[in-house]
């Protein structure tokens, strides 16, 4: 099912949390809405599972209208951020609760419960319903809250920056197990998170959002390598934004009419007089601060006033050098139209 | 899925169904609230009020024109000033008691706190009785230094409960950044504490005032006979089958609290009282 | 700075000596002077007293319980979906009307309440204006069991309201939405995840609610005549006034002192559990 918005418009106050968003998250897929914070995404998200209603604008499911419709009604699950687990309950009644709301039979709600929990791997762990939230630990929560959404068989599950409780390696497995999760039930999912990484790595599709609008939408690996503003391909990587031109021999020129972003991982460093590689711009620097990242080491190098981040494979002195890029990897903006020109 | 034919209007903010069913319930507990006080102003203008009309057959301010000769100037005059004595010794008594539990500085600060909980949760009477009986032993009994002790009695628990969760409240680390850029402790509490914890200084303020100005237990029993306040005042206008003077005393000690219930009450918001359930 | 010297201490403590004597000069030793009162008479260690409440007093404990009961049930049967409901949606002029009550003081509730619920008061003079009421009905209700628990219930409202609204709002509104996301209305909201989440805060506004209406004095003073039943603080004053007896009121109270124990007791437990 298909999950659309059109033309959305919410307002608190005199903050315009979204303004005029248009976007369609195709059925079946993982979609990705990623964007610093108060970019609208999380405004978004509550639009589509009822808890907000636009001020403008329509949201569909499908063929169906539902910008006015409530929350269970709209065939939409939420995950939480915090989980929202109810502590005074156990598992089962977590689960169970949205159960009796729909007035499912007590022997249905039993099995169904079993089912959800296995479906999120959850009934190995002994005596899992009857625990409350508090004696599990993050990760085993995190599935719950899961499984308490998609025990009610939405046709949309929508997450709200899901891992974000979750310590950092528990959270690239957990992540690993929403995507598999997503691809087995097939159901649409739309997963709002700050983190660029994060959307990448799970997403079919990333929708990047910028003060309520959306910068821009595609596969990860096209958003990524066509970004198609200052803003997006700042926001996708380590990523240098310079006031700067490319002169006709390809020497990179301060200016304060262009934009040039480069990405730190696409800079090559060489000693300074070296011939750069054919089809590239560059430029002479020194190097003021050279970091060791683990996989390699990030230099810093100053060119005129600005510092560029550059990684690098080894360690460099500091002092005079020279940094080349290849001309596809260089993305120019002008400064009045914010469009790439390549 | 299942229901989405039918919108359900209750979740909708603003709801045909939902405004009615506001109205009405705003109606409702206007006239639970307010019925039995619009009693009060009906018979304190009545000079004369016969079963069954509607209003009183003759309306004056008879009784209230009394009351500006008669001795419940006397008693209101005593009232507030018991009341202003009242909540700033409460007020003295309880910072260093509050800062010091906030801060853990204080060994048992939370038994303490608890101690002063009790006169609240306790039996008033019994007790009172018995204090009047000590007071009279130490000639408290019927002075007024007697009645300010046994209303900070039971006004210390506002003062003390509520400034330990507004010293809470504030971190640590904004004092010790003062500390830390050379201000002495002392200076600090009084630049940058105090300053900060006002609000809540007010709101226990008005707490404290408005129980010391509406204790009466404590002041019938350790006060008589020489000590009359409004409330005791009331109760033997009461006992005289005055009616009309009764209402017109009941009106005039709704005064300061509604006044500051109307003046302040963005100071008494609900979380001062939250921390009520969390000890 | 933060782990306090023995001298810092020291002065700490200085400084809480003048709150502590109040209390201690104004309830404690009283509170343990009473208690001693009710185990003598005339000088003498005896169980006098307490035959004499149980002989003259023991209809009035039963009454005092059934009031206060009944003033708690009143209390928290509208107090409870009450604040939920303010809780789930926000109205300021409910949240000050009804703050009105926390700023009357007993004495005036009383009166008030005589007043209006007396046989011919003003609650039926306002029913008859709105036709609900013929001019030959009376409403027997201000001096009985019934008119003080309404009484003691109007005062308490404010209060418990108060106190409820400030734990109802202590429950994250993702709790509230989670369940709403599925569908629950109002009621269930609140009667599925702000009262339990709440229960501590409620089972302590119940204690402190109940132990004041036990122990309730002013209202009941204003409210009732002289026959009949009454509550036990009306009975231990007309002791402790009017007898001077000063053995059976602090008796009077020990039996208070028990029934508010008793209610501390159950919610300690609660809590433990």
């Amino acid at each position: 099912m298909d999950v659309r918005v059109e033309g959305l418009i919410k307002r608190y106050g005199q903050v315009t949390a979204l303004d005029g968003v248009s976007q369609t998250f195709p059925a079946g897929a993982l979609t990705a809405v990623v964007g610093p914070s108060g970019c609208g995404k999380t405004t978004l998200l509550r639009c589509l599972a009822g808890f907000a209603t636009p001020d403008r604008g329509q949201v569909w499911m499908g063929d169906r209208n539902v910008t006015h419709l409530p929350p269970q009604s709209r065939g939409a699950a939420m995950v939480f951020q915090s989980y929202a687990l109810w502590p005074h309950m156990t598992v089962f009644e977590n689960l169970a609760f949205a159960l009796r709301l729909r007035k499912v039979p007590r022997r249905d709600i039993e099995r169904r419960v079993r089912e959800t929990l296995e479906l999120v791997e959850l009934d190995r762990v002994p005596d899992i319903e009857r625990r409350r939230p508090r004696q599990l630990s993050g990760g085993q929560q995190q599935r719950v809250a899961l499984a308490r959404a998609i025990v009610v068989r939405p046709q949309v599950l929508l997450l709200d920056e899901p891992l974000s409780n979750l310590d950092a390696k528990i959270r690239h497995r957990v992540r690993v197990e929403i995507r598999a999760l997503q691809r087995r039930t097939g159901i649409t999912a739309i997963y709002v998170t700050h983190d660029q990484e994060e959307a990448m790595s799970i997403a079919d599709m990333v929708v990047v959002m910028e003060g309520g609008r959306t910068a821009q939408a595609g596969r990860p690996e096209e958003v990524y390598a066509h970004p198609k503003s200052p803003f997006v391909a700042e926001f996708l990587g380590s990523t240098n934004v310079l006031a700067a031109v490319v002169d006709l021999d390809g020497r990179i020129l301060a200016s304060p009419g262009g934009t040039l972003i480069v990405r730190a991982e696409d800079i090559q460093l060489m000693p300074s007089g070296d011939i750069p590689p054919p089809g590239s711009a560059w430029a002479d620097g020194e190097v003021v601060d050279v970091l060791f990242l683990g996989a390699g080491y990030r230099a810093y190098v100053r060119i005129g006033d600005e510092v560029v981040m550059a990684d690098h494979r080894t360690s460099l002195p500091r002092g005079p050098v020279r940094m080349a890029i290849l001309r596809e990897k260089l993305f120019t903006f002008d400064r009045a139209t914010p469009q790439s020109n390549r | 899925m299942a229901g989405s034919a039918t919108p359900n209007m209750r979740d909708r903010p603003r709801g045909l169904s939902t405004l009615v069913f506001r109205a009405a319930l705003v109606a409702v507990l206007l006239g639970a609230i307010v019925g039995p006080l619009a009693g009060l102003v009906l018979w304190s203008v009545a000079e004369r009020w016969h079963w069954p009309a509607m209003l009183p057959q003759q309306i004056g301010l008879k009784y209230w024109i009394r009351i500006t000769q008669g001795d419940l100037l006397t008693a209101l005059n005593r009232s507030v000033t018991i009341a202003t004595v009242t909540t700033v010794a409460a007020l003295v008594a309880a910072i260093p008691v509050s800062y010091g539990a906030a801060r853990a500085r204080l060994p048992l600060g939370p038994v303490l706190l608890m101690l002063f909980l009790l006169p609240q949760a306790f039996p008033q009477l019994p007790v009172f009785a018995s204090a009047t009986v000590l007071f009279y032993r130490w000639n408290l009994a019927g002075t007024f230094a007697g009645v300010v002790l046994i209303h900070m009695v039971g006004g210390l628990v506002y003062t003390v409960w509520t400034m330990t969760a507004v010293f809470r409240a504030i971190g640590e680390d904004v004092e010790e950044a003062a500390i830390n850029l050379g201000a002495s402790v002392t200076r600090t509490f009084f630049r940058i504490s105090l300053p900060l914890a006002f609000p809540g200084v007010v709101a226990s303020a008005i707490l404290v005032f408005i129980y010391s100005l509406d204790e009466f237990t404590g002041t019938l029993l350790v006060g008589a006979p020489y000590v009359t306040t409004l409330p005791v005042y009331m109760y033997t206008a009461s006992l005289g089958y005055e009616l009309q003077i009764a209402s017109v005393t009941a009106l005039v000690l709704m005064v300061p609290g509604v006044l500051l219930l109307v003046l302040l009450e963005r100071f008494l918001r609900a979380e001062y009282l939250a921390f009520f359930g969390r000890l | 700075m933060n782990a306090a010297r023995p001298v810092e201490q020291a002065l700490w403590w200085l400084a809480a000596i003048p709150a502590t004597m109040v209390i201690f000069v104004g309830f404690g030793l009283p509170l343990v002077q009473s208690v001693v009162a009710s185990f003598t008479r005339d000088g003498v260690l005896t169980l006098a007293n307490y035959e004499l409440v149980y002989r003259l007093y023991r209809q009035d404990v039963v009454y005092t319980v059934q009031v206060a009961a009944a003033g708690l049930a009143l209390t928290f049967g509208i107090g409870i979906p009450l604040s939920g409901y303010l809780r789930l949606h926000h109205s300021q002029t409910a949240e000050f009307l009804l703050k009105v009550p926390l700023f009357v003081p007993f004495v005036v509730v009383g009166h008030a309440m005589r007043i209006f619920l007396a046989p011919r008061g003003t609650l039926l003079v306002g029913l008859h204006a709105l036709g609900l009421a013929s001019p030959d009905t009376t409403l027997a209700i201000s001096e009985g069991a019934l008119g003080l628990s309404m009484a003691l219930a109007w005062k308490h409202l404010a209060l418990v309201v108060l106190l409820l609204m400030g734990a109802f709002r202590g429950v994250s509104e993702e709790y509230l939405e989670a369940a709403r996301g599925f569908g629950a209305g109002t009621f269930r909201q609140i009667w599925a995840v702000l009262v339990p989440m709440a229960a501590p805060s409620i089972g302590l506004a119940v204690v402190l609610s109940l132990t004041s209406m036990l122990a309730s004095f002013s209202i009941p003073l204003m409210m009732t005549k002289g026959s009949g039943p009454q509550m036990l603080m009306i009975d231990l004053y007309y002791r402790y006034g009017q007898h001077g007896d000063i053995g059976v009121a602090s008796a009077i109270g020990v039996v208070s002192y028990l029934l508010a124990a008793g209610a501390a007791y159950y919610y300690l437990k609660g809590i433990a559990r």
